[in-house]
């Protein structure tokens, strides 16, 4: 037959055209190994589908550790900057492609769990709607504390978004690149549903307030939020060390202050005030602050603490970093306490016993977590009695 | 309203009405202008001539959560007819050899230019100050992680279902070797994130989406479903969903910097700049891929590229850019010419350089030879003529000892490789414009094969300082080199590259190189 194809034919259907594919085809395959990225090193015992569709993606030369390509780059940054380059941060690794995500997602797998959270979150506001919960809420609460706090809390969770774009250019892994994305969405994400919250208060309360310019101005001006402010100003735009970003971030600044707000205060006082509706959204956050979590502890204690060549150097730095960002954002939180004063006392839950438990929590948890690992030697104690001197 | 009335209006209006409310995408997405905030060190961290208005809005109006139902929804549409029917019917093997084997570079190197745009977009995230705009990139931003594995599943795909797994398997490890890498660098990987912001944006979405994404990921289906692979088309037409999305951001990229002085100065510069880079790399290798890569042809390259680069995207798309001071590049009539010939000068090369690839290539055929004939009269005296003297030398079989590249070297033709581009070209037996310039700077010999990247060279040479394969590989011999590159299949001797797609030829091996004693030469040195 003729070798031109036109019309759309289609040469899995064409009994015409396939019948010449199929005479064509090798008897038996030529290549017995059909294990793609056969030649990596899996995380676990056999390669996974993640692995296989994100390693090695990234091509870059092997002058930056792990790299499988060679030579230099073909086009680079006016004046000769490197495309990427090992001094794009103070970290050393002897292979920067050794990332996992734990929960091994790529991209598939990270928007089909997000699409069920989405469609889930639609069904749950209309069930809420309809069964008039609203009615229970504490008018102060929700006037003050989710119209203009909670969405003031909102720039937080934006600004540390941004954080991540320059994180996203320069990284020097795949696997890295993808999780930077993904955690820098799910931040944005965290800022959309806080809106969400306010939009749909504003729905079912006439005279609810779901404008940013309130929580804009708290966020820009007010004294409760200004060392968060000045401290994610910092991280977002401050910072130019991509490392030293996601760290600030994510094993210093969120883990503290964002739990403390999000957990401690928002999600732990909500019920109390007749709020069944923050919990639902709050839940979310904590769900991605977890999986970030993981992500994040990868990167720096199950990767870049523990590297054969470099552990011991990127651990002293890693405490050198939680000198720089640990007394920031104990600050942001001694402004946070300003808050209590905006809100009735609940004796057991709100007052200065119940603040000193909730901060014992999250700065146990973080100790744990974060600075023992690194073996990052901390007074917990002095800490909280710091944040708690913001009290008013 | 008084907090208390607030309350009592609640409970009212839920006294008469308790219809389930929920909130949409675009009611949230409608303050999201409004989530920034100026701050002294407000600005970005890649630097720009340009600056991008702070009110730039997107078309599309994503949320993150609404975002990710979209594009789960494709995904389960797209992985469902890969895995049930599509395996089911066993179709990747039913696909024409030679195009499994195009498939290999197509697949991989497409995965290249997606994963860096991630990158690029992370980079243009940074550099607007627009919430709106930023947003469009991050949009980008994961849909551009998308394409990356969705590109790696077709050759893990093919690699675990095909009939030759070998180069889909390794693709990432051995794709460097060969001559097409570094010029697939310059335009689907540095091209995107090094330089100016808005001068990677052009690259990015200006040209490499607006105008190369129709004749690469949709022509390329087209080709895929005439030779019978429709795993490429379920997945590519997939992609080609969120490209529109792409192209609107560059579209508002030059919305955002049109009122900006630099622009009238720089704009049109940069376009052309961005245009040439990337035709220069995707006109011939794509025109390659089709009409050498497959057995049954559509259409000729020529005709693809003249409606879709020249009319659609030089015409209508740039037409429409016009308002805002954008001009057509002038490159674009050399590029022109380049669509008509150059991807026959470039497969003499590559399948010269056969033995340096991860995928193999075949002679064109009789029947072949026609329709090159046909369709680019002249073609036979030029190149159909030399692939029948090398088959009459046996260049497919290994017990032969000829490789193509020797009668490059007989002749007296040198390649040489363009400093800009690293496109290779051989200024003394093509039919294509290249000539050759060559430069001398800080004691090194620089080729270059036209004069829109020796300009570009001449004035920021700094930029375009990387060593091409011969440099690198100078003094080296040929098998040595596949060896440490890891060309070879899973019997540790095998090439993965072959000169032959038939299924009764003979399959070289490492040592059938060796003997042969290729070494590598620098062209330049002997200048
Ligand atoms: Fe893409
Ligand atoms: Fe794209």
């Amino acid at each position: 037959m003729s070798i031109v194809v036109s019309g759309g034919r289609r040469g899995l259907t064409d009994p015409e055209i396939s019948k010449v594919i199929l005479a064509a085809i090798p008897d038996k395959p030529l290549e017995t190994q059909r294990k793609m990225n056969y030649f990596m090193t899996p995380r676990g015992k056999r390669i996974n589908e993640y692995e296989t569709l994100c390693c090695y993606t990234q091509p870059t030369p092997d002058w930056i550790p792990g790299g499988l390509d060679w030579g230099d780059w073909t086009q680079k940054f006016h004046g000769g900057r490197p495309s990427w380059s090992n001094e794009s941060t103070e970290m050393h690794s002897s292979d920067w492609h050794r990332h996992r995500d734990p929960a091994f997602r790529w991209h598939a797998l990270y928007v089909k769990d997000k699409a069920e959270e989405w469609r889930y979150t639609d069904r749950f506001l209309k069930a809420y709607s309809a069964d008039g919960h609203v009615r229970s809420i504490d008018p102060v609460w929700r006037d003050e504390v989710l119209g203009d706090y909670l969405g003031a809390f909102g720039f937080s969770e934006y600004g540390l978004f941004n954080s991540h774009s320059s994180a996203t250019r320069d990284c020097l892994g795949d696997t890295l690149r993808m999780s930077i994305a993904m955690i820098g969405l799910d931040k944005v994400d965290n800022a959309q549903m806080i809106q969400a919250e306010r939009t749909f208060l504003a729905k079912l309360v006439p005279g609810f307030d779901e404008s940013t310019d309130v929580p804009k101005n708290e966020w820009t001006q007010g004294s409760i939020y200004k060392g968060a402010r000045e401290t994610v100003e910092e991280i977002w735009q401050g910072t130019y060390d991509w490392n030293e970003i996601l760290f600030a971030g994510h094993m210093i600044y969120d883990p503290l202050f964002g739990q403390f707000v999000r957990r401690e205060f928002f999600l732990r006082l909500s019920s109390y005030y007749g709020d069944n509706l923050t919990p639902f959204f709050i839940n979310q956050m904590q769900l991605y602050h977890s999986q970030t979590k993981g992500v994040t502890k990868d990167m720096f204690h199950t990767c870049l603490a523990v590297d054969e060549n470099f552990g011991d150097y990127n651990v002293s730095l890693m405490n050198m970093w939680s000198d720089k960002w640990l007394p920031r954002t104990v600050n942001a939180l001694k402004d946070f306490m300003g808050i209590f004063s905006k809100i009735p006392t609940i004796a057991g839950v709100s007052d200065k016993a119940a603040i000193e438990a909730a901060l014992g929590r999250v700065f146990d948890d973080w100790q744990r977590d974060y600075a023992d690992p690194i073996g990052y030697k901390v007074d917990t104690a002095a800490l909280i009695k710091t944040v708690l001197s913001g009290l008013k | 309203m008084a907090i208390s009335a607030a309350t009592k209006a609640a409970t009212d209006a839920l006294a008469v009405n308790r219809a389930p409310v929920s909130v949409g995408a675009q009611e949230v997405h409608r303050w999201l202008q409004s989530f920034t905030w100026d701050f002294d060190k407000n600005r970005t961290k890649y630097s720009t001539k340009y600056h991008m208005a702070n009110d730039t809005k997107e078309q599309f109006k994503l949320i993150a959560k609404e975002y990710a139902r979209m594009e789960s929804v494709k995904d389960e549409r797209q992985f469902g007819s890969l895995q049930d029917v599509l395996t089911r019917v066993d179709a990747a093997n039913r696909v024409h050899p030679k195009w499994n084997e195009s498939m290999k570079v197509i697949s991989n190197f497409l995965e290249v230019g997606e994963y860096n745009a991630i990158a690029a977009t992370g980079m243009l995230w940074d550099s607007a100050t627009a919430p709106e705009q930023k947003n469009g990139y991050l949009g980008q931003v994961l849909d551009e992680i998308r394409h990356t594995n969705q590109c790696g599943y077709i050759n893990y795909y093919f690699a675990k279902q095909g009939q030759d797994a070998a180069g889909h398997n390794d693709a990432r490890r051995t794709r460097a070797i060969g001559p097409l890498w570094k010029g697939m660098k310059r335009v689907f990987s540095d091209g995107f994130i090094s330089g100016d912001a808005v001068e990677c944006s052009i690259n990015l979405q200006l040209v490499g989406e607006a105008c190369f994404t129709n004749p690469l990921i949709v022509a390329v289906t087209e080709w895929a479903s005439a030779n019978g692979d429709e795993m490429t088309p379920t997945v590519f037409l997939s992609i080609e969903t969120d490209e529109l999305r792409h192209m609107a951001n560059g579209y508002q990229t030059v919305v955002s910097i049109a009122n900006d002085e630099a622009a009238s100065k720089y704009l049109n510069t940069d376009l052309n700049n961005a245009f040439w880079t990337q035709q220069k790399y995707f006109t011939p290798v794509l025109g390659m891929m089709f009409e050498y890569g497959s057995h049954f042809k559509v259409e000729p390259w020529v005709k693809t590229w003249n409606r879709w680069v020249y009319e659609d995207w030089g015409g209508i798309w740039i037409g429409r850019l016009g308002k805002y001071g954008v001009e057509s590049p002038a490159s674009l009539r050399d590029a022109k010419k380049d669509a008509y010939w150059a991807h026959h000068d470039l497969f003499l090369i590559a399948y010269a350089l056969w033995p340096t690839g991860f995928f193999r290539l075949t002679l064109p055929t009789a029947e072949e030879a026609e329709w090159y004939e046909a369709n680019y009269p002249g073609w036979y005296d030029m190149y159909g003529k030399v692939y029948e003297e090398w088959r009459a030398r046996g260049c497919e079989d290994p017990n032969s000892g000829f490789l193509p590249l020797q009668w490059f070297i007989e002749n007296n033709h040198p390649i040489y490789i363009d400093r800009v581009s690293q496109v290779p070209f051989c200024p003394s037996y093509s039919k294509g414009a290249s000539t050759l310039r060559v430069l001398e700077f800080n004691g090194k010999k620089h080729s270059f094969s036209d004069q829109w990247g020796e300009r570009m060279w001449l004035s920021e040479p700094e930029r375009y300082e990387c060593q091409n394969i011969f440099e690198q590989y100078e003094g080296r011999e040929l098998s040595e080199v596949i060896a440490e590159g890891h060309g070879v299949r899973s019997d540790g001797k095998t090439l993965i590259a072959q000169p032959h797609t038939s299924k009764d030829g003979k399959l070289w091996t490492l040592d059938d190189i060796k003997k042969i004693g290729c070494v590598f030469a620098d062209p330049l040195k002997s200048l």
